[in-house]
């Protein structure tokens, strides 16, 4: 109510159970990390407002669970997601692997011009890795993904992850490759009074939908 | 006489010079008669006969003599007679010149005659001179020495008396200075003492010096020292007070005894209590300034430094809210200190006023004034404590704690409530000023918290695909993290009732005597070091604060949440993927349903709602005053879903329409909608006023992703499934908690709760009742049954033994319903209540709709009527065996109206009457219909069913 910022965000974080999303949520919006984590249920919820290249963004992220039963309640958030966290553990190769999945389901569920930031989280545990900084970055750069290591634990690169990603798509929206007034853009305008065009937009549409 | 007396004298002398022979007589006859000239001026003159001059002596008269004052002359002249004889008066004169020149020979002769005696005499007078003048000299020495011995004697043995006396007299002058100087000196030692904080020797010591000084008063320097010993004994007062009031901080009892004593030899314990009192409080005005100051600054940079001069209430609006919680803890544990150190001050007065009292006898004074003391100080309690809770209530009321995140709100509540009990514990006082103060901010913030949930909520729903969430079996709101603190409630061996437990719980925390029992936890649990305000749960376990000891006891309740949704998710695939070729019968496929009922049908926004009702649980346990507030939010949250689902799935027109929807039901949503949802704004018009709008929220709108068209997909049953079992099961977890949220709330709020729960809560279930008819109504083309129905004819003259089409097609379509179904239920359990409910609509629609397509017949035989039973019979046969439903619903309606037909005139009448349920269209063609009466009573008939849709209208 009170928070006035220039552009809302929908960000999504995805990635196998496990790998540590809501712990990067956690830590990027309190500052702490998460001892008692259990694994979420559904899709949890966070909001942060951040400063990027002199512009405030309010960044709204849906944090989905990365079991595998939960795949068809979280899949409704992807829907006019502008970026994503795809979010893998660098000490199980089984996360690693699954990001082909995920990266799929994004792709085809999200909008087209999502922006895709790659995350190797739990950088802390450096003895147990099991993927290579260089095997990652390589599969961040065929996918046309930006890549980060993270850790959670630490807060190590947290807030760069999101930093970076609301960088990417502000830039994108500079340049006019995203539109932030097309529908399910994932972008909104701060302005009260162009988030209430938008609103009549919506309802315009509505019957379109037809229900 | 004269003559002869001259005569005695002469004689006399003459006698006296043969008498005396003085020694220098030669001597004088030498140096002073050898001239003799005198005597020889008369002897040439006469020579004298010595008879006659004898002759002439004797003549001379006797007053010549006479050596009184005669005036010789005069005598002479009266003898002279009055005719004068020339002569005689000659002869008279040559008669005394003769006596003259006798007597004067005469003399002469005596004088000759006696001037050797007279110069003997002269020698011896001369020589009797020089001796005498001798004499003087001797005697003039004599007295000079004598003076000189007297002078140098005397003196200078009075001196050294003198002298003697003066020392004596400077000794003891030597004696006062010195006691003099001692008392100079003391004022050195005197500093000394009170540095040692020896204020009690240090009076004692000047006390005397005063009254040594006053002995000593008669010296002038005295007066000086004096005042400055006056000085010093007042400064010593000032460092006692400054002694005094170093007890506000940090009270010592070794310190504050040493004071109290001084005061004592003052006599000034009066005073002192009143300066400890005002010390305490301008002890509480200070620390509480200088801390607050002391952060402002420390956040402010050095760009403004004003901030000295600002007055306290000022300094708590510059807080920032980074600083506020460790400035609160700072503020609280420094105030502490003051409270603790006044409470131990009462306690030493309790001990030691007494022995106080005993050492010094039965007093009256003194125990008056221990009277006053102990009255002040058990006053000062309640004012010391009105400051301090003044303080921080500012201090408080100073940030907007709007944004703060709940951990830390929390965290200050804690604080704040650690210090209300600390007041309870001081002086028993209920602190309505912090209460407040804590309300108003509890209000506050969380009013904001609401509102950002709110739109959080509407978020969700939006958001909201309306698929299931998988959560285990059993699940219910107790297994969330937020509603973990709960567990311990229910969890108590002693009671298996929660609001049993609960009202324990809430019982020791407001028992306003509850400290007693402690005894006094506080103040003995920290009285020598350490404050209520440093054992804090750790900065990481926030959650502690609603925890209790769930941490301990619940390690394993924890594990299986995150396993068991796992052996659930096993079931449920299982379930769907094995069954999902299989084609099973349906009526199997229901009595599986009936056995999985039990399964929760959540969704995301169910489970986030229940999370936030959680989280206000949470907070209604810390901000006891706003439970109401918050409970009332809650029930927002719970009818901002209902609302929700009601707008996305059951608002359609037709249904609402519906009669038999309940009329309650219809009141609640009217109620949310002018209570909670915001005017959706008009284009173009101006922003509605902010503080309207600010406890309503815009209505949300469905997810584009939710298809609620297509036959297929039975126009989004599974989605409205979901929505509406999910309200349900959140109505069935809020009435869990009713026994929580109700002892919770002050008792002339229950009523509150009890219509929330009935006109609300209570609701959910009906809100299936639209959501579902939607797709009954649209699931059978009704009105294509009624077209083929039209085209029968039933004025038959045959018993037909062959149903007609129609019905064929209205199973068909129910049977396409039923494999439907089947096939929804594949991606979402249906309850058996919604099947039922959908099924009940159905066929009550599908009755309705026969009624009226034989309504809808311009003439009818006996036959034709026989086959409307047929077909009817035969739907009903038909059906029992794709429903299951028991009885089915308005057979009644349909039979009823077919056998009306073959009711006798008489009994038409007060069956029409009877039936209102029918329609006057429906009615009429009966009427019209039927051939067994005549013209007259059918008119009458028609009369009748006219004259009752008047009334109907």
């Amino acid at each position: 109510m009170s928070e006035t910022y220039d552009f809302l965000f929908k960000f999504l974080v995805i990635g196998s159970a496990g790998a540590g999303k809501s712990c990067i949520l956690h830590q990027f919006i309190e500052n702490k990390f998460k001892q008692d984590s259990n694994h979420t249920i559904g899709v949890e919820f966070g909001s942060k407002v951040v400063n990027v290249g002199g512009k405030s963004v309010k960044l709204q992220i849906w944090d989905t669970a990365g079991q595998e039963r939960f795949r068809s309640v979280t899949r409704s958030y992807y829907r006019g997601a502008a970026g994503a966290l795809l979010v893998y553990d660098i000490t199980s190769r089984e996360t690693y692997n699954a990001l082909t999945n995920w990266l799929t389901d994004a792709r085809t569920l999200a909008s087209p011009n999502i922006v895709i930031i790659l995350v190797g989280n739990k950088k802390d545990l450096e003895a147990e890795r099991e993927v290579t900084f260089l095997e990652a970055s390589r599969f961040a750069q065929e996918n046309d993904l930006m890549f980060l290591e993270t850790s959670a634990l630490t807060g190590e690169n947290i807030e760069e992850t999101f930093l970076k990603c609301a960088r990417s798509i502000l830039t994108k929206i500079e340049s006019g490759e995203l539109d932030p007034e097309r529908m399910g853009s994932g972008i909104q305008y701060g302005d009260t009074s162009l988030r209430r065009l938008q609103k009549e937009q919506l309802q315009q549409k509505k019957p379109d939908c037809g229900c | 006489m004269a003559v002869m007396d001259i005569k005695r004298k002469f004689q006399n002398f003459l006698r006296k010079q043969e008498s005396v022979q003085s020694p220098v007589e030669d001597d004088i006859n030498h140096d002073l008669f050898t001239g003799e000239p005198a005597i020889t001026k008369y002897k040439h003159s006469h020579m004298v006969n010595p008879h006659e001059e004898q002759e002439v002596l004797e003549n001379i008269e006797e007053v010549y003599y006479n050596d009184e004052d005669v005036d010789t002359s005069s005598f002479e002249l009266q003898k002279v007679p009055e005719d004068p004889d020339l002569d005689q008066i000659d002869r008279d004169r040559q008669k005394l010149r003769k006596q003259l020149q006798v007597v004067s020979k005469k003399v002469s002769d005596v004088v000759l005659q006696n001037h050797p005696a007279y110069a003997a005499e002269l020698q011896r007078v001369m020589e009797l001179q020089k001796t005498l003048q001798l004499a003087s000299i001797i005697c003039a020495n004599g007295r000079r020495q004598l003076s000189g011995a007297r002078k140098s004697f005397t003196t200078a043995s009075l001196k050294m008396l003198a002298n003697y006396r003066k020392r004596q007299q400077l000794i003891g002058l030597l004696k006062s200075l010195r006691t003099i100087k001692t008392l100079q000196r003391t004022d050195l030692r005197l500093r000394e003492m009170m540095e040692e904080e020896d204020y009690c020797s240090a009076i004692q010591l000047c006390l005397e010096c005063q009254k040594a000084a006053s002995t000593f008063k008669h010296f002038t320097c005295i007066s000086e020292l004096s005042s400055k010993l006056q000085d010093t004994l007042e400064m010593i007062e000032e460092q006692l007070d400054v002694a005094l009031s170093k007890t506000c901080s940090h009270f010592d009892i070794v310190h504050y005894e040493k004071v109290q004593i001084a005061y004592r030899l003052l006599d000034k314990t009066q005073t002192a209590m009143d300066q400890l009192h005002m010390h305490f409080t301008s002890a509480i005005h200070s620390t509480a300034f200088q801390i607050v100051l002391g952060y402002v600054e420390l956040c402010a940079g050095t760009g403004n430094s004003n901030f000295q001069k600002r007055p306290y209430v000022d300094l708590c609006k510059n807080i920032t809210q980074e600083s506020f919680k460790p400035c609160l803890v700072d503020l609280c544990k420094a105030l502490w200190e003051v409270m603790k150190s006044y409470h131990k001050t009462i306690q030493w007065h309790e001990s030691h006023d007494e022995e106080f009292i005993r050492e010094s006898g039965v007093d009256v004074d003194i125990t008056l004034k221990m009277k006053y003391i102990r009255q002040k100080l058990d006053h000062g309690l309640t004012r010391i404590w009105h400051d301090v809770q003044q303080k921080v209530k500012i201090y408080i009321l100073g940030t907007d704690m709007a944004n703060f995140k709940l951990e830390d709100f929390i965290r200050v509540l804690d604080l704040v409530n650690r210090l209300i009990e600390i007041g309870e514990e001081f002086c028993g006082s209920k602190s309505e000023g912090l209460q407040d103060s804590l309300k108003q901010q509890s209000l506050n913030y969380f009013k904001n918290h609401h509102r950002y949930r709110m739109e959080e909520l509407g978020m969700f729903l939006e958001n909201e695909g309306w698929e299931i969430c998988p959560v285990k079996s059993n699940f219910t709101l107790l297994q969330l993290l937020e509603f973990r603190f709960m567990q311990s409630w229910t969890r108590s061996p002693a009671t298996n009732s929660l609001v049993h437990s609960q009202q324990e719980v809430e019982g020791e925390e407001s028992l306003p005597n509850g400290h007693n029992r402690e005894g006094g936890r506080y103040f003995d649990q920290y009285k020598d070091e350490g404050s209520p305000f440093d054992v804090q749960p750790d900065e990481e376990e926030n959650e502690d604060v609603f925890s209790g000891s769930w941490d301990d006891e619940d390690g394993e309740g924890r594990d299986t949440d995150s396993d068991e949704p796992d052996e659930l998710k096993q079931d449920y695939i299982d379930e769907l993927t094995g069954e999902a070729q299989s084609n099973r019968q349906y009526r199997r496929r229901t009595s599986r349903n009936k056995n999985q009922r039990h399964i929760p049908i959540v969704t995301n926004t169910t489970l986030n709602v229940l999370r936030v009702i959680g989280k206000y649980m949470q907070m209604m346990t810390v901000l006891k005053p706003i439970a109401f507030d918050v409970i009332n939010s809650m029930s927002q949250l719970f009818e901002y879903y209902l609302y929700t689902v009601h707008i996305f799935f059951g608002a359609d027109t037709w249904v609402m329409n519906e009669r038999s929807l309940n009329n309650r039901m219809h009141m609640t949503l009217q109620r949310i909608r002018n209570n909670l949802i915001a005017e959706a704004p008009i284009p173009g018009a101006p922003p509605t006023d902010q503080e309207n709008g600010r406890d309503k929220f815009p209505q949300p709108h469905l997810s584009p992703i939710v298809d609620l068209s297509g036959s297929g997909r039975l126009f989004g049953l599974a989605e409205r499934v979901v929505a509406a079992e999910s309200l349900v099961f959140l109505a069935s977890q809020m009435e869990l908690l009713y026994p929580h949220l109700e002892a919770m709330i002050p008792g002339n709020k229950k009523v509150f709760l009890q219509q929330f729960f009935s006109q609300t809560v209570k609701m959910a279930a009906e809100l299936r009742k639209p959501v579902y008819w939607t797709v009954s109504v649209q699931a059978v083309d009704y009105d294509n049954i009624l077209y083929h129905m039209s085209g029968v004819k039933w004025d038959v003259k045959d018993i037909m033994s062959q149903h007609n089409s129609y019905v064929d097609v209205m199973l068909k379509s129910l049977e396409q319903l039923s494999v439907r179904l089947v096939d929804i239920n594949r991606r979402v359990p249906i309850p058996k209540v919604v099947y039922d409910l959908v099924w009940e609509h159905c066929v009550r629609l599908a009755n309705r709709t026969i009624v009226e397509g034989y309504a809808g017949a311009k003439k009818c035989s006996n036959e034709g009527r026989a086959l409307m039973q047929l077909d009817f019979q035969q739907f009903l046969s038909k059906l029992e065996t794709i429903v299951d439903l028991r009885p089915i619903p308005e057979r009644d309606y349909v039979e009823a109206y077919i056998k009306a037909y073959y009711l006798p005139e008489s009994q038409m009448e007060s069956w029409i009457l009877e039936h209102k349920e029918y329609s006057n269209k429906q009615l009429l063609s009966l009427i019209n219909t039927v051939d067994h009466i005549n013209k007259k009573a059918r008119q009458r008939l028609i009369a009748i069913v006219e004259e009752m849709d008047r009334h109907r209208r």
